[in-house]
């Protein structure tokens, strides 16, 4: 079944990325030279591996908070509202989440009409359609993958270590920065893991919010597969950013094994 | 008592229904399914409350009407090559009847069995398949913001409009129209494109917002992210349906559009039905029906007279239909790839 359903249509995406035609008649390394030889592919892999990268650390620098709070709230009931607040945005489509930030986001959104009634600021600020806006959803948009791994890790840690911290004389502070987050790196790196091939590759949301003029990875795939109807070039577009994509998603799970043998050690 | 069916039973029951789905013809063979293709939004539920009524009533048989853009309609047909297509009825824009044509992808219309052909207007006739109506593009504008309609393309170039100006990739026919359109008036070629490149280079600091596909168009118009932008005059009637605040003015230098047509697959499963469904299309009272709001689709059948919010500002009659000014695609078609590229540099931020 994995080899029917999952390796088999790969190796017909690598296979078509080594043709000249989408017909697969004639071999040619053509499409990965012509990739590699363009400063223009190049600036919108490196943007899109760079768009990752921060809204997975907008995503983490919110997200930590809130599964911290979750795991350590004293009342099962609170927990679980906190958690169903984590979750409440994944039982909506990708679609209408995306939408309802535009409504947020655009010049008459809510966003501008509140700097505006506020005197803030005399014009609409320009959010959507700018790599803010893109971060910034994103970031909410993926919030679950990145909390739920860590709220997993952090409530299979042992309460007597955290008592054990605070009898020694450590503050809430010291505890936190010296017990539990070491602790919950392994959460942390699975949660940053998910965000971040979450985030590379969403077609929606980065199509909506960010417009045509932010050229992200898969809307230059999708362009060239169905714009310009040159499917080998879309085929060696996809190869190279799933690897890419894997290289830093491979780096991110061997830093896990190292913070794990380190808090062991 | 309510008996509830052990796992067993559950089981049996079970597999008779998936069983039953695969032998859906099983049924009996007088209630035949076309599958036709159609376009989302407007097109789509003039399709279903218009045609799909009567070509039921006319046919005695049933459709599955399948929303799938134009483009997409070409890739899957392409890759059902050679096996069953998808679909028996392709949909489809002037461009990509060129490409569907040369890929072997449609077969030519049988004319001749097509009673409502003959009273098509000359030129919506075509043997890959009648013209079924026509987009048309101009300037689309806000009036709340813009009190006197643009008369002029170069309106967009207005610095009074700075970062109020939208315009869509060039995946869609209204974006590559538009460019064809501005190269012509700046003094380009077919062979060409460097005056519209340039001018739309020396365009990008009034460009607020550049829509990713049209979806995302229609929704810089309903959040008022934009004001003035090329735009086509069955969007601007949906959207004023919709009591979004757009109007369409045409350039004094004319109307640009394409024709929307309808095809047979090649290795249709019901080429007959689809014959029948696409001549329903051309049916007079179908098309009359079509052109009352809130569809506004433009007739191609001489006995259907021109009326409503067509006549305003595109065409009062027929002739002036046939005086839209068109593309020459079979010079564009092979370009595209080359200038989504270029225009993809260009605007890069």
């Amino acid at each position: 079944m994995f080899v029917a359903f999952f390796l088999s249509p790969l190796a017909v995406l690598v296979g078509l990325s080594l043709h000249a035609e989408a017909a697969m008649q004639t071999w040619t390394i053509g499409n990965y030279t012509k990739f590699l030889a363009d400063r223009f592919n190049l600036s919108i892999l490196w943007d899109t591996l760079l768009l990752g990268v921060k809204a997975t650390l907008v995503c983490l620098v919110f997200g930590y908070p809130i599964a911290w709070v979750s795991a350590r709230a004293d009342r099962p009931r609170w927990q679980s509202i906190l958690l169903f607040i984590v979750i409440l945005p994944i039982m909506t489509s990708v679609v209408v989440r995306t939408f309802a930030w535009i409504v947020i986001l655009g010049r008459q959104g809510i966003l501008n009409q509140i700097a505006l009634g506020l005197n803030l600021t005399d014009e609409p600020v320009r959010l959507l359609f700018t790599e803010v806006g893109v971060v910034l959803v994103l970031a909410q948009v993926q919030m679950p993958l990145m909390v739920l791994p860590i709220l997993t890790v952090m409530s299979r840690i042992d309460p007597n270590l955290l008592d054990a911290s605070r009898a020694l004389g450590a503050g809430e502070w010291r505890t936190l920065w010296r017990v539990t987050i070491p602790l919950s790196l392994p959460g942390v790196i699975a949660g940053c893991i998910l965000t971040y091939a979450a985030c590379v590759t969403a077609f929606v949301t980065q199509t909506l919010i960010g417009g045509a003029r932010l050229i992200y990875m898969p809307l230059h795939i999708y362009s060239q597969a169905i714009g310009a109807n040159n499917w080998p070039f879309a085929a060696a577009l996809s190869v190279i950013f799933m690897l890419a994509v894997l290289a830093i998603v491979y780096a991110l799970s061997l830093l896990a094994t190292l913070s794990r043998t380190h808090v062991h050690a | 008592m309510i008996t509830r069916p052990n796992r067993r039973q559950a089981l049996v029951q079970g597999a008779a229904l998936g069983l039953s789905s695969l032998l859906p013809h099983a049924a009996g063979a007088q209630s035949k399914t076309l599958v036709a293709a159609t376009f989302p939004g407007t097109w789509n539920e003039a399709h279903r409350s218009l045609l799909l009524p009567a070509f039921m009533k006319r046919s005695g048989a049933t459709a599955t009407q399948s929303i799938i853009l134009g483009a997409d309609q070409i890739s899957r047909l392409v890759a059902a090559k050679g096996g069953k297509p998808p679909f028996d009825v392709a949909f489809l824009d002037s461009p990509q009847v060129l490409d569907a044509a040369a890929q072997g992808l449609i077969v030519e219309y049988p004319a001749a069995q097509s009673p409502n052909y003959k009273d098509l207007l000359p030129e919506f006739q075509d043997k890959w398949g009648p013209r079924i109506s026509m987009q048309i593009i101009g300037i689309g504008y806000n009036p709340k913001k813009i009190k006197t309609p643009p008369k002029s393309w170069d309106a967009l170039w207005d610095p009074q409009y700075k970062g109020r100006v939208g315009l869509t990739a060039l995946n869609s026919q209204l974006g590559i129209a538009f460019l064809a359109e501005i190269n012509r008036l700046k003094g380009g070629t077919e062979d060409n494109f460097d005056p519209a490149f340039k001018a739309l280079r020396e365009l990008l600091p009034n460009v607020g917002a550049i829509g990713a596909n049209l979806g995302a168009y229609a929704t810089l118009w309903q959040q008022e992210q934009v004001d003035i932008a090329p735009y086509n005059f069955n969007f601007v009637q949906t959207l004023k349906g919709k009591d979004v605040p757009v109007e369409l003015s045409i350039p004094d230098s004319g109307p640009v559009g394409w024709h929307t047509s309808m095809h047979i697959v090649a290795g249709a499963a019901e080429p007959e039905l689809a014959l029948s469904y696409i001549d329903t299309h051309l049916d007079p009272a179908v098309q009359a029906a079509m052109l009352k709001p809130p569809f506004d689709v433009i007739p191609t059948n001489s006995r259907v007279a021109l009326e409503g919010a067509i006549t305003q500002s595109i065409a009062k009659n027929h002739g002036d239909l046939a005086n839209v000014r068109s593309i020459d695609w079979a010079k564009l078609n092979p370009k595209r790839g080359m200038l989504i590229e270029q225009f993809n540099r260009d605007i890069k931020l």
